[in-house]
């Protein structure tokens, strides 16, 4: 049988280590925002016959847009992404591309004002935040006939922090190394991880409170490790079809909705991770009054505890 | 097979049944647009969204804006959009997509467009008789008939519609430029003297001008609003205009020419109002001067004569918009129709993969949640369907996710069958264990999945750029409700049919063997 929760220092070290780098790139390389929270024109450009990266990176910097960020989107196609333009400056950009190039299409376009822009970023983050104080609710709810429901809340909120956390850290290192910009499908892929990360929790925590109610197991960390390793195919079985949706969508659907799959991929993988390895352990330690093992230094009293 | 458990197959039967028949025929486009109703996103077209310009007016805001929302409504019927979503969002702000419209900068004017007013009077040959379209038809050369006046005429028909009611339409111009004079359709496009045949009674309109020669436009016109006519027994609406002190004396020239002492309707006395080339209305003239206000009477409605008033502040809506629109966006139908394959295609191969993971772990379990998998397929797209819901990319994206989370209960509950019969349980009373021991993690899991779509939903509502949140949310908490029935009504009770059957003996079918530890 595996002895999870007996590794649950380890566990805290992985994950810990993962924030940090994902922290670190969050505060020197941030998540560049999209037209939808940062405001901005963003334009696709299909021209007849292929034309090469470098040569229409060129042209557009010539026509003075090199602050634009260009992206090939497939043959002859390119996505512009740059600042509010007008619709004089749209139909001179598409008048001189075309004199360049030959006939050009557009294929889509969007243009947000910053007046919009301010209100997608605070909405999207009032809604993250009563996501965040409705899981709370909820799972204190839940388990209310438990001793200490709130330590229930508390650390599927924390697992679903650090599932965030996580997905929003690898994709700012992704962002940083190809261009990527987060938009709302990227809001809509977290939120969805978050909704992910509680559900397994809760899983695990049910069976906990199952465990508990039928008094088996001699101690609290047995219960909870026990109850652990009974979900854990599921755990698994769960997150490994969620996965399999997620790649096909990935491979077929691909560039547009990128930013929303990338996350759940993410996510559904740190998710599977924290429900198991994370969200229970912290209610050991929580039960055991461990924090003190978190500080290097005062590892004797922790090891006391145990 | 007990009798309830017939009863729940029948049920799931009869719902299939009707599930299948409200999806199919699933037309050649897979998912046209004759079967879900699609977003913008997936078919292409034109989003956007303007603010109003309170900085002149602000008082009746919510009338003005209502008023608005009308007029373009309007507009855009006139252009034949199917069906187009025209609505006011919070206070300030109208919301206007037009699905299948490609042209963003056309649909742009389309909505912000101020009309161009002018006033007309009839031509007139030297014997002071009115001049029709049938009149330019029998000439072999063209020529202005009123050699003062150089300008473009417009020949309007006039018919009387199945409600009695008078309608004026554009029929023809004549325009003269360097090449010459020429004829066109109402469109501006080259015509020729056959075609316009039926509308020869249409008479020949030519810019009202004053006596210096400034031609009479809506930029004299100072202000236009509905009141009452109270000299009659009832008050009647009319509308009310005035001229700016310029207007004032143009119209009065105008008016001295036109005036009929016998008060007749003859055309030489008619007054007509264009907007944008299109007749709205041609008063009489009924006294020689005005001094700088005048009233349009007539059998008018209140409705009418609000809408007159309206259109003659130069065509402009009630509230004017901020230029550029906060939001506008627009996707080519092409792009779109790559999409729904795309999304089509991920559908298949993931719900595919998913029911071959479930077979090849769980076996025969495995195959029946397969089954209410397909049934949970069928189900879902139906209620998109009949409810309906508007299938945008991203919507997409989450029932294909919910596809992913739907065998999550089953997951739940298989392993609870295996660990009960690892605990020597018989194979009926495992499966039913299993399903009453697992209801409480799947309720109390699945709520937390519908807090975060209904927080989504809000989310998407609240704000501008608002399709793909609310879509997604929509969709997955759809598929996560339907997902609780199907994987748990249907599972059961195809198990519990198969563990009645010879096949239930075989527990290898149960793959209680991979259970062993």
């Amino acid at each position: 049988m595996f002895d999870i929760i007996g590794k649950r220092f380890r566990f805290f070290l992985i994950s810990g280590i993962v924030i940090l780098v994902g922290i670190i790139s969050l505060l020197s390389a941030g998540l560049p925002s999209g037209i939808e929270f940062s405001s901005g024109s963003m334009l696709t450009v299909k021209f007849e016959e292929p034309v090469e990266y470098d040569l229409f990176k060129e042209e557009m910097d010539s026509l003075g847009y090199t602050d634009a960020i260009i992206q090939s989107a497939g043959e002859g196609q390119f996505l512009i992404r740059t600042y509010e333009l007008s619709d004089s400056e749209k139909a001179q950009l598409e008048d001189s591309l075309s004199a360049r190039f030959g006939q050009v299409t557009e294929a889509q376009f969007s243009s947000v004002s910053p007046q919009i822009a301010s209100e997608t970023v605070s909405n999207a983050a009032i809604a993250i935040a009563i996501a965040a104080v409705g899981i709370l609710l909820y799972v204190t709810w839940a388990f209310r006939r438990m001793p200490r429901p709130l330590h229930y809340g508390a650390c599927a909120i924390v697992a679903l922090v650090h599932d965030a956390l996580i997905a929003m850290g690898v994709f700012s290192i992704l962002g940083a190394i190809l261009s990527w910009e987060i938009n709302l499908m990227f809001i809509t892929g977290l939120l969805a991880v978050i909704g992910y990360s509680v559900n397994n929790t809760v899983v695990i925590f049910d069976r906990i409170r199952e465990n508990l109610t039928k008094g088996i197991g001699s101690t609290f960390e047995a219960v909870v490790n026990n109850s652990l390793v009974e979900t854990l195919s599921r755990s698994v079985n769960t997150g490994l079809t969620t996965l399999i949706v997620v790649l096909a969508l990935l491979l077929f659907v691909g560039a547009t909705i990128q930013n929303f799959v990338v996350v759940l991929i993410i996510g559904v993988i740190a998710g599977t991770f924290s429900s198991v390895c994370i969200a229970p352990s912290l209610l050991v330690v929580w039960d055991k009054k461990e924090w003190g093992r978190f500080i290097p230094w005062r590892k004797l009293s922790g090891e006391k505890a145990r | 097979m007990t009798r309830k458990n017939a009863i729940s197959l029948l049920l799931i039967l009869i719902i299939f049944g009707f599930a299948l028949w409200a999806i199919l025929p699933i037309d050649a486009e897979k998912l046209g647009r004759k079967g879900l109703h699609l977003g913008l996103d997936l078919i292409g077209g034109v989003h956007l969204v303007y603010e109003a310009d309170t900085t002149e007016n602000a008082t009746e805001l919510a009338r003005n804006m209502s008023r608005t929302v009308t007029t373009i409504q309007k507009r855009i019927d006139k252009y034949g959009v199917a069906e187009p979503v025209i609505q006011q969002l919070g206070d300030d702000r109208i919301l206007i997509q037009l699905p299948g419209f490609t042209e963003l900068d056309a649909a742009k004017s389309l909505v912000e467009q101020t009309g161009f007013l002018e006033f007309r009077e009839v031509e007139l040959t030297e014997e002071r008789k009115p001049i029709t379209l049938g009149d330019y038809l029998e000439q072999t050369e063209l020529q202005f008939f009123d050699k003062r006046e150089q300008g473009d005429r417009i020949f309007v028909a006039s018919m009387v519609d199945e409600e009695g009611n008078l309608k004026h339409k554009t029929a023809a111009f004549l325009v003269s430029d360097d090449t010459g004079i020429r004829l066109t359709d109402a469109a501006g496009n080259p015509v020729d003297k056959e075609t316009l045949k039926e509308f020869e009674s249409g008479l020949s309109w030519i810019s009202a001008r004053g006596d210096d020669g400034t031609a009479l436009t809506g930029e004299f016109l100072a202000d236009s609003f509905p009141s009452l006519d109270q000299s009659g027994v009832a008050p009647r609406p009319q509308v009310s205009i005035e001229w700016n002190s310029e207007g004032g004396v143009i119209f009065d020239q105008v008016a001295k020419r036109l005036y009929s002492p016998e008060q007749d309707y003859s055309p030489q006395h008619l007054l007509g109002i264009f907007l944008d080339s299109t007749l709205l209305s041609s008063p009489r003239i009924n006294e020689p001067a005005y001094h700088g206000s005048g009233v349009i009477t007539g059998t008018f409605t209140r409705v009418e004569v609000e809408e007159l008033a309206n259109l003659l502040k130069s065509g402009a809506l009630p509230m004017p918009l901020k230029q550029p629109p906060l939001y506008q966006e627009k996707v080519s139908a092409t792009l779109g129709a790559n999409f729904i394959q795309m999304s089509w295609m991920a559908g298949l191969i993931g719900i595919v993969l998913v029911m071959l993971f479930m077979i090849a772990y769980y076996r025969l379990p495995g195959f029946l949640a397969s089954l209410a998998l397909v049934f949970y397929g069928t189900l879902v797209l139906a209620l998109f369907k009949l409810i309906p819901i508007t299938l945008t990319l991203a919507g997409l994206g989450g029932f294909i996710l919910s596809i992913g989370m739907a065998v999550d209960a089953n997951i739940l509950i298989f392993e609870r069958m295996k660990e009960e019969l690892r605990m020597g349980r018989t194979l009926g009373a495992a499966i039913e264990a299993g399903f009453n021991r697992a209801w409480s993690a799947i309720r109390d899991s699945n709520v937390t999945t519908i807090i975060v779509c209904i927080i989504l939903f809000w989310l998407g509502s609240s704000i501008v750029v608002s399709a793909p949140v609310m879509g997604f949310a929509l969709t997955l908490g759809i598929g996560v409700i339907i997902s609780m029935f199907t994987a748990i009504m249907v599972t059961r009770t195809l198990l519990r049919l198969f563990l009645h059957s010879p096949l239930g003996r075989r527990t290898a079918l149960f793959s209680i063997d991979r259970g062993k530890k």
